[in-house]
Protein backbone atom coordinates (compact mmCIF):
# COMPACT_ATOMS: atom_id res chain seq x y z
CA UNK A 1 0.00 0.00 0.00
CA UNK A 2 1.50 3.56 -0.74
CA UNK A 3 1.67 5.57 1.64
CA UNK A 4 3.28 8.29 0.06
CA UNK A 5 2.84 9.09 -3.41
CA UNK A 6 4.46 12.02 -5.11
CA UNK A 7 3.18 13.03 -8.63
CA UNK A 8 4.59 15.63 -11.07
CA UNK A 9 6.58 17.05 -8.49
CA UNK A 10 9.05 19.78 -10.11
CA UNK A 11 11.43 22.95 -9.13
CA UNK A 12 12.96 25.27 -11.22
CA UNK A 13 16.08 27.18 -10.01
CA UNK A 14 18.61 28.94 -12.21
CA UNK A 15 21.30 26.61 -11.97
CA UNK A 16 18.61 23.17 -11.40
CA UNK A 17 15.41 22.11 -12.37
CA UNK A 18 13.45 19.05 -10.93
CA UNK A 19 11.73 17.59 -13.88
CA UNK A 20 8.16 16.12 -12.67
CA UNK A 21 9.54 13.29 -10.21
CA UNK A 22 6.85 11.16 -9.18
CA UNK A 23 7.01 8.22 -7.35
CA UNK A 24 5.24 6.05 -4.04
CA UNK A 25 6.65 4.73 -1.33
CA UNK A 26 5.01 1.81 -0.04
CA UNK A 27 4.26 0.89 3.82
CA UNK A 28 6.26 -2.08 5.25
CA UNK A 29 9.10 -1.59 2.35
CA UNK A 30 12.57 0.04 2.24
CA UNK A 31 13.25 2.26 -0.51
CA UNK A 32 16.53 3.59 -1.32
CA UNK A 33 16.23 7.14 -2.97
CA UNK A 34 19.87 6.99 -4.86
CA UNK A 35 21.61 9.97 -7.19
CA UNK A 36 24.87 11.22 -7.10
CA UNK A 37 25.58 14.68 -5.86
CA UNK A 38 23.30 17.32 -6.98
CA UNK A 39 21.10 15.37 -8.96
CA UNK A 40 18.09 16.34 -7.11
CA UNK A 41 17.79 14.19 -3.72
CA UNK A 42 17.53 17.03 -1.44
CA UNK A 43 15.51 19.17 -3.75
CA UNK A 44 13.14 16.33 -4.19
CA UNK A 45 12.65 15.43 -0.23
CA UNK A 46 12.44 19.24 0.75
CA UNK A 47 9.70 19.70 -1.92
CA UNK A 48 8.04 16.21 -0.10
CA UNK A 49 7.90 17.93 3.35
CA UNK A 50 6.97 21.61 1.64
CA UNK A 51 10.26 22.57 2.99
CA UNK A 52 11.03 23.58 -0.50
CA UNK A 53 8.19 25.49 -2.25
CA UNK A 54 7.58 23.57 -5.58
CA UNK A 55 6.59 24.68 -8.96
CA UNK A 56 4.35 22.00 -9.99
CA UNK A 57 3.14 18.60 -8.76
CA UNK A 58 1.40 17.44 -5.48
CA UNK A 59 2.83 15.13 -2.65
CA UNK A 60 0.20 12.73 -0.92
CA UNK A 61 0.43 11.33 2.29
CA UNK A 62 -1.90 8.34 3.39
CA UNK A 63 -4.10 9.60 0.47
CA UNK A 64 -4.23 13.58 1.58
CA UNK A 65 -2.31 16.01 0.01
CA UNK A 66 0.00 17.60 2.18
CA UNK A 67 -1.04 21.11 1.85
CA UNK A 68 -4.29 21.57 3.83
CA UNK A 69 -3.09 19.24 6.19
CA UNK A 70 0.10 19.49 7.42
CA UNK A 71 -0.48 19.27 10.88
CA UNK A 72 -1.88 16.03 10.94
CA UNK A 73 0.48 13.97 8.47
CA UNK A 74 3.37 15.82 10.06
CA UNK A 75 2.89 13.76 13.30
CA UNK A 76 3.01 10.40 11.13
CA UNK A 77 5.93 11.24 9.26
CA UNK A 78 9.64 11.41 11.09
CA UNK A 79 12.18 13.68 9.00
CA UNK A 80 15.97 13.57 9.73
CA UNK A 81 18.92 15.33 7.76
CA UNK A 82 22.11 14.56 7.50
CA UNK A 83 24.78 16.77 9.87
CA UNK A 84 22.37 19.85 10.95
CA UNK A 85 23.15 21.80 14.08
CA UNK A 86 20.06 22.45 15.54
CA UNK A 87 20.25 24.58 18.87
CA UNK A 88 24.49 23.80 19.10
CA UNK A 89 23.98 25.21 22.77
CA UNK A 90 20.91 23.39 24.25
CA UNK A 91 21.60 20.22 26.03
CA UNK A 92 20.08 17.26 23.74
CA UNK A 93 17.87 16.25 26.89
CA UNK A 94 16.03 20.00 26.60
CA UNK A 95 15.54 19.95 22.72
CA UNK A 96 14.05 16.30 23.17
CA UNK A 97 12.05 17.76 26.05
CA UNK A 98 10.00 20.38 23.73
CA UNK A 99 10.32 18.36 20.84
CA UNK A 100 8.37 15.60 22.21
CA UNK A 101 4.84 17.67 23.47
CA UNK A 102 3.95 17.99 19.75
CA UNK A 103 3.68 14.32 19.51
CA UNK A 104 0.89 12.32 20.86
CA UNK A 105 2.49 9.42 19.71
CA UNK A 106 6.35 10.00 21.30
CA UNK A 107 7.42 7.06 22.71
CA UNK A 108 9.19 7.50 25.95
CA UNK A 109 10.63 3.61 25.51
CA UNK A 110 11.77 3.96 22.03
CA UNK A 111 13.78 7.34 22.86
CA UNK A 112 16.17 5.16 25.73
CA UNK A 113 16.04 2.08 23.16
CA UNK A 114 17.65 4.22 20.30
CA UNK A 115 19.76 6.49 22.92
CA UNK A 116 21.34 3.46 24.01
CA UNK A 117 22.18 1.90 20.62
CA UNK A 118 23.50 5.21 18.93
CA UNK A 119 25.47 5.73 22.16
CA UNK A 120 24.26 9.32 22.53
CA UNK A 121 24.49 11.36 25.85
CA UNK A 122 21.60 13.11 26.11
CA UNK A 123 23.07 15.64 28.18
CA UNK A 124 25.50 17.04 25.95
CA UNK A 125 24.78 20.17 23.81
CA UNK A 126 24.82 19.67 19.79
CA UNK A 127 28.00 21.54 19.58
CA UNK A 128 30.34 18.36 21.71
CA UNK A 129 28.82 15.99 19.33
CA UNK A 130 31.21 14.86 16.24
CA UNK A 131 29.77 14.66 13.18
CA UNK A 132 28.22 11.17 13.00
CA UNK A 133 26.92 11.84 16.62
CA UNK A 134 24.71 14.61 15.18
CA UNK A 135 23.35 12.46 12.49
CA UNK A 136 22.36 10.03 15.11
CA UNK A 137 20.58 12.59 17.57
CA UNK A 138 18.60 13.91 14.16
CA UNK A 139 17.65 10.07 13.81
CA UNK A 140 16.67 9.88 17.38
CA UNK A 141 14.24 12.48 17.03
CA UNK A 142 12.76 11.16 13.60
CA UNK A 143 12.47 7.55 15.34
CA UNK A 144 11.15 8.21 18.62
CA UNK A 145 7.67 9.16 17.70
CA UNK A 146 6.43 5.65 16.42
CA UNK A 147 6.43 7.38 12.94
CA UNK A 148 4.37 5.87 10.17
CA UNK A 149 6.76 7.38 7.43
CA UNK A 150 11.10 7.93 7.64
CA UNK A 151 11.93 10.80 5.32
CA UNK A 152 15.99 10.26 5.92
CA UNK A 153 18.39 12.60 3.94
CA UNK A 154 21.47 10.87 3.86
CA UNK A 155 21.31 8.76 7.00
CA UNK A 156 24.31 7.09 6.51
CA UNK A 157 26.60 9.75 5.14
CA UNK A 158 29.63 10.33 8.20
CA UNK A 159 28.77 7.36 10.05
CA UNK A 160 31.15 4.76 10.54
CA UNK A 161 30.67 1.27 8.76
CA UNK A 162 30.08 0.14 12.80
CA UNK A 163 26.80 2.64 12.86
CA UNK A 164 26.16 2.24 9.22
CA UNK A 165 25.17 -1.30 9.74
CA UNK A 166 23.47 -0.84 13.47
CA UNK A 167 21.18 1.61 11.25
CA UNK A 168 20.86 -0.36 7.97
CA UNK A 169 19.78 -3.04 11.02
CA UNK A 170 17.17 -0.26 12.33
CA UNK A 171 15.42 -0.23 8.95
CA UNK A 172 14.98 -3.63 8.64
CA UNK A 173 13.14 -3.83 12.61
CA UNK A 174 11.06 -0.99 11.36
CA UNK A 175 10.37 -2.78 8.18
CA UNK A 176 8.86 -5.32 9.83
CA UNK A 177 6.23 -2.78 11.83
CA UNK A 178 5.06 -2.06 8.68
CA UNK A 179 6.85 1.57 8.82
CA UNK A 180 7.92 2.96 5.01
CA UNK A 181 11.31 3.84 5.46
CA UNK A 182 12.54 6.12 2.38
CA UNK A 183 16.04 7.15 2.29
CA UNK A 184 18.40 9.45 0.49
CA UNK A 185 22.12 7.96 -0.22
CA UNK A 186 25.02 7.94 -2.50
CA UNK A 187 26.38 4.88 -0.91
CA UNK A 188 25.12 2.60 -3.40
CA UNK A 189 25.98 -0.27 -1.17
CA UNK A 190 23.86 0.90 1.35
CA UNK A 191 20.84 0.40 -0.80
CA UNK A 192 22.15 -3.17 -1.66
CA UNK A 193 22.08 -4.22 1.69
CA UNK A 194 18.76 -2.98 2.91
CA UNK A 195 16.50 -1.37 -0.52
CA UNK A 196 13.32 -3.59 -1.30
CA UNK A 197 12.25 -0.14 -3.91
CA UNK A 198 15.05 2.06 -5.74
CA UNK A 199 13.82 5.39 -6.84
CA UNK A 200 16.91 6.66 -9.32
CA UNK A 201 17.24 10.36 -9.86
CA UNK A 202 20.16 11.85 -12.73
CA UNK A 203 20.37 15.48 -13.38
CA UNK A 204 17.04 16.24 -11.83
CA UNK A 205 14.65 13.38 -13.39
CA UNK A 206 13.78 10.41 -12.06
CA UNK A 207 15.39 7.29 -13.97
CA UNK A 208 13.88 4.86 -12.58
CA UNK A 209 11.49 3.91 -9.33
CA UNK A 210 10.65 0.51 -9.44
CA UNK A 211 11.49 -2.59 -7.14
CA UNK A 212 15.33 -3.65 -6.58
CA UNK A 213 15.12 -6.99 -8.34
CA UNK A 214 12.76 -5.53 -11.30
CA UNK A 215 15.94 -2.40 -11.76
CA UNK A 216 18.29 -5.15 -11.75
CA UNK A 217 16.81 -6.91 -14.27
CA UNK A 218 15.93 -4.05 -16.45
CA UNK A 219 19.72 -2.41 -16.19
CA UNK A 220 22.05 -4.47 -14.90
CA UNK A 221 24.14 -6.87 -17.10
CA UNK A 222 24.30 -10.56 -15.94
CA UNK A 223 27.13 -10.51 -13.14
CA UNK A 224 26.95 -6.95 -12.87
CA UNK A 225 26.93 -4.83 -9.28
CA UNK A 226 24.30 -2.04 -8.61
CA UNK A 227 27.35 -0.31 -8.37
CA UNK A 228 28.73 -0.89 -11.83
CA UNK A 229 25.13 -0.40 -13.66
CA UNK A 230 24.64 2.81 -11.65
CA UNK A 231 27.96 4.22 -12.80
CA UNK A 232 27.40 2.61 -16.07
CA UNK A 233 23.75 4.54 -16.61
CA UNK A 234 25.73 8.20 -14.71
CA UNK A 235 27.96 8.23 -17.98
CA UNK A 236 25.21 7.96 -20.25
CA UNK A 237 26.07 4.52 -21.55
CA UNK A 238 22.24 3.74 -21.71
CA UNK A 239 20.68 0.23 -20.45
CA UNK A 240 22.48 -3.41 -20.40
CA UNK B 1 -0.04 27.30 20.93
CA UNK B 2 1.26 26.34 24.06
CA UNK B 3 4.22 23.85 22.85
CA UNK B 4 5.06 26.84 20.71
CA UNK B 5 5.59 29.70 22.81
CA UNK B 6 7.59 26.72 25.26
CA UNK B 7 9.76 26.74 21.91
CA UNK B 8 10.01 30.12 21.42
CA UNK B 9 11.43 30.59 25.11
CA UNK B 10 12.89 27.82 25.81
CA UNK B 11 15.43 26.95 22.56
CA UNK B 12 14.72 30.19 19.82
CA UNK B 13 14.94 33.06 22.14
CA UNK B 14 18.09 34.76 23.41
CA UNK B 15 18.51 35.40 27.22
CA UNK B 16 18.89 39.66 26.20
CA UNK B 17 15.10 39.23 25.07
CA UNK B 18 14.17 38.92 28.34
CA UNK B 19 16.93 41.09 30.44
CA UNK B 20 16.25 43.74 27.98
CA UNK B 21 12.71 44.15 28.83
CA UNK B 22 14.27 46.16 32.04
CA UNK B 23 15.04 48.93 29.59
CA UNK B 24 10.75 49.92 30.17
CA UNK B 25 11.64 51.03 33.49
CA UNK B 26 13.46 53.89 31.21
CA UNK B 27 10.18 55.95 31.60
CA UNK B 28 11.50 56.88 35.16
CA UNK B 29 14.07 58.98 34.06
CA UNK B 30 13.74 62.55 33.89
CA UNK B 31 15.65 64.42 31.43
CA UNK B 32 16.01 61.05 29.04
CA UNK B 33 14.19 60.43 25.16
CA UNK B 34 12.42 57.53 27.13
CA UNK B 35 10.98 56.46 23.97
CA UNK B 36 15.04 55.25 24.03
CA UNK B 37 13.62 52.24 26.18
CA UNK B 38 11.68 51.02 23.68
CA UNK B 39 13.98 50.57 21.19
CA UNK B 40 16.32 49.33 23.15
CA UNK B 41 13.69 46.97 24.17
CA UNK B 42 12.92 45.52 20.40
CA UNK B 43 16.84 45.42 20.12
CA UNK B 44 16.75 42.29 22.50
CA UNK B 45 14.16 40.58 19.85
CA UNK B 46 16.66 41.43 17.51
CA UNK B 47 18.74 39.51 19.68
CA UNK B 48 16.79 36.84 19.65
CA UNK B 49 16.15 36.35 15.60
CA UNK B 50 20.37 36.57 15.56
CA UNK B 51 20.50 33.82 17.94
CA UNK B 52 17.50 31.55 16.61
CA UNK B 53 18.96 31.94 12.84
CA UNK B 54 22.24 30.17 14.23
CA UNK B 55 20.22 27.66 15.59
CA UNK B 56 18.70 26.95 12.36
CA UNK B 57 15.31 27.32 14.36
CA UNK B 58 13.49 28.35 11.40
CA UNK B 59 13.69 25.28 9.38
CA UNK B 60 13.69 22.83 13.06
CA UNK B 61 10.53 24.84 13.07
CA UNK B 62 8.73 23.88 10.05
CA UNK B 63 9.77 20.81 11.00
CA UNK B 64 7.66 19.94 13.56
CA UNK B 65 3.97 18.82 12.99
CA UNK B 66 2.60 22.48 12.91
CA UNK B 67 1.39 24.29 9.51
CA UNK B 68 4.14 26.76 8.00
CA UNK B 69 1.91 29.60 10.02
CA UNK B 70 2.17 28.66 13.00
CA UNK B 71 5.76 28.60 13.16
CA UNK B 72 5.11 32.37 12.22
CA UNK B 73 2.22 32.76 14.84
CA UNK B 74 4.96 31.39 17.17
CA UNK B 75 7.00 33.94 16.03
CA UNK B 76 4.52 36.91 16.79
CA UNK B 77 3.28 35.70 20.23
CA UNK B 78 6.64 35.75 21.33
CA UNK B 79 7.32 38.77 20.26
CA UNK B 80 4.09 40.54 21.25
CA UNK B 81 4.68 38.78 24.45
CA UNK B 82 8.17 40.45 25.22
CA UNK B 83 6.43 43.61 24.12
CA UNK B 84 3.56 43.83 26.47
CA UNK B 85 5.95 43.27 29.58
CA UNK B 86 8.06 45.94 28.64
CA UNK B 87 4.73 47.80 28.30
CA UNK B 88 3.94 46.81 31.62
CA UNK B 89 6.98 48.15 33.60
CA UNK B 90 6.51 51.72 31.18
CA UNK B 91 3.15 51.43 32.56
CA UNK B 92 4.30 50.97 36.46
CA UNK B 93 6.35 53.74 35.75
CA UNK B 94 3.85 55.98 34.09
CA UNK B 95 0.99 55.19 37.02
CA UNK B 96 4.00 56.16 39.60
CA UNK B 97 4.72 59.45 37.77
CA UNK B 98 1.86 60.28 37.50
CA UNK B 99 0.36 60.18 41.41
CA UNK B 100 3.04 59.63 44.28
CA UNK B 101 5.78 61.68 41.76
CA UNK B 102 3.64 64.14 40.33
CA UNK B 103 5.04 66.85 41.91
CA UNK B 104 8.68 65.36 42.17
CA UNK B 105 11.33 68.28 41.08
CA UNK B 106 12.90 65.91 38.19
CA UNK B 107 9.55 65.53 36.65
CA UNK B 108 8.59 69.02 36.54
CA UNK B 109 11.93 70.22 35.47
CA UNK B 110 12.02 67.92 32.73
CA UNK B 111 12.62 69.54 29.33
CA UNK B 112 12.02 65.99 27.30
CA UNK B 113 9.02 63.89 27.16
CA UNK B 114 6.81 63.11 29.94
CA UNK B 115 6.20 59.57 31.30
CA UNK B 116 1.96 59.59 30.57
CA UNK B 117 -0.21 57.64 28.53
CA UNK B 118 0.29 59.19 25.11
CA UNK B 119 4.08 58.06 25.86
CA UNK B 120 2.68 54.54 26.20
CA UNK B 121 0.76 55.24 23.21
CA UNK B 122 4.09 56.58 21.39
CA UNK B 123 5.10 53.33 22.47
CA UNK B 124 2.88 51.04 21.39
CA UNK B 125 3.20 52.85 17.99
CA UNK B 126 7.02 52.15 17.81
CA UNK B 127 6.45 48.15 18.85
CA UNK B 128 4.10 48.07 16.07
CA UNK B 129 6.76 49.62 13.40
CA UNK B 130 9.07 46.64 14.90
CA UNK B 131 6.62 44.24 14.02
CA UNK B 132 5.37 45.81 10.79
CA UNK B 133 9.22 46.03 9.38
CA UNK B 134 11.57 43.98 11.16
CA UNK B 135 9.52 40.71 11.81
CA UNK B 136 7.51 40.71 8.59
CA UNK B 137 10.57 42.01 7.12
CA UNK B 138 12.44 39.11 8.22
CA UNK B 139 10.30 36.50 6.79
CA UNK B 140 10.81 37.87 3.75
CA UNK B 141 13.90 35.46 3.75
CA UNK B 142 13.46 33.88 7.22
CA UNK B 143 17.50 34.11 7.41
CA UNK B 144 18.40 38.12 6.60
CA UNK B 145 18.16 40.57 9.76
CA UNK B 146 20.37 43.13 8.41
CA UNK B 147 18.36 45.22 5.92
CA UNK B 148 14.59 45.31 7.81
CA UNK B 149 16.73 46.09 11.29
CA UNK B 150 18.30 49.24 9.71
CA UNK B 151 14.92 49.95 8.06
CA UNK B 152 13.08 49.93 11.73
CA UNK B 153 16.07 51.65 13.04
CA UNK B 154 15.05 54.60 10.49
CA UNK B 155 11.84 54.62 11.30
CA UNK B 156 12.19 53.93 14.90
CA UNK B 157 14.60 56.88 15.55
CA UNK B 158 12.03 59.27 13.41
CA UNK B 159 9.29 58.01 15.46
CA UNK B 160 10.99 59.26 18.31
CA UNK B 161 12.15 62.55 17.35
CA UNK B 162 9.06 63.72 16.33
CA UNK B 163 7.18 61.98 19.62
CA UNK B 164 9.52 64.19 21.57
CA UNK B 165 9.22 67.59 19.03
CA UNK B 166 5.16 67.15 19.25
CA UNK B 167 4.25 68.66 22.77
CA UNK B 168 6.53 71.72 21.89
CA UNK B 169 4.35 73.22 18.88
CA UNK B 170 2.22 75.38 20.21
CA UNK B 171 -1.56 73.84 21.17
CA UNK B 172 -0.01 70.45 21.73
CA UNK B 173 1.76 71.13 25.06
CA UNK B 174 -1.42 69.07 26.38
CA UNK B 175 0.61 66.27 24.80
CA UNK B 176 3.39 66.14 27.69
CA UNK B 177 0.65 66.64 30.74
CA UNK B 178 1.50 66.46 34.44
CA UNK B 179 0.22 63.80 36.67
CA UNK B 180 -4.03 63.78 35.50
CA UNK B 181 -3.80 66.78 33.43
CA UNK B 182 -5.54 66.45 30.31
CA UNK B 183 -6.77 62.87 31.19
CA UNK B 184 -8.99 62.67 28.43
CA UNK B 185 -6.78 63.43 26.23
CA UNK B 186 -4.15 61.14 27.36
CA UNK B 187 -6.08 58.12 26.97
CA UNK B 188 -7.37 59.11 23.85
CA UNK B 189 -3.47 58.77 22.73
CA UNK B 190 -3.18 55.45 24.65
CA UNK B 191 -6.60 53.95 22.84
CA UNK B 192 -4.98 55.59 19.73
CA UNK B 193 -1.64 53.60 20.41
CA UNK B 194 -3.55 50.30 20.86
CA UNK B 195 -5.24 50.49 18.10
CA UNK B 196 -2.73 51.61 15.78
CA UNK B 197 -0.53 48.57 17.22
CA UNK B 198 -3.19 46.22 16.80
CA UNK B 199 -3.70 47.29 13.31
CA UNK B 200 0.25 46.70 12.34
CA UNK B 201 0.95 43.72 13.92
CA UNK B 202 -2.00 41.72 12.02
CA UNK B 203 -0.57 43.79 9.12
CA UNK B 204 2.59 42.48 10.16
CA UNK B 205 1.42 38.68 10.76
CA UNK B 206 -0.54 38.25 7.67
CA UNK B 207 2.29 39.67 5.11
CA UNK B 208 4.63 37.56 7.04
CA UNK B 209 2.53 34.24 6.87
CA UNK B 210 2.07 34.96 3.21
CA UNK B 211 5.96 35.66 2.64
CA UNK B 212 6.95 33.01 4.60
CA UNK B 213 4.65 29.82 2.58
CA UNK B 214 6.43 31.34 -0.25
CA UNK B 215 10.21 30.67 0.37
CA UNK B 216 12.34 28.08 0.28
CA UNK B 217 14.16 26.43 3.52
Amino acid sequence: MSVVEVRGLMKKYPSFELKEASFTVDAGRITGFIGRNGAGKTTTIKSMLNLVHPDGGSVLYFGKPLLGNETEIKKHIGYSTGVVNWYPRKKIRSIVDIVKRFYDTWDEEAYRKYTELFQLDDAKTPLELSEGMKVKFNLLMALSHRAEVLILDEPTSGLDPFSRNELLDVFGELKKDGVAVFFSTHIISDIEKCADDIVYISRGRIAAATSREDFTARFSAPGETLEDTMLRMERGEGHA
Amino acid sequence: MRNIMRKEIRLSSSPLAFLFIAFGLLFFLPGYPILCGVFFTTLGLFQSFQAAREANDTVFSALLPIAKRDVVKGRFLFVCFIELCALVLMLVAVIVRMTVLAEAAPYTANALMNANPFALGAALFIFGLFNRIFVSGFYKTAYKIGRPFVAYIIAAFLAILVFEALHHIPGLGALNAFGTDHLGLQLAALAAGIAVYALLTAWAYRAACRRFEKIDL
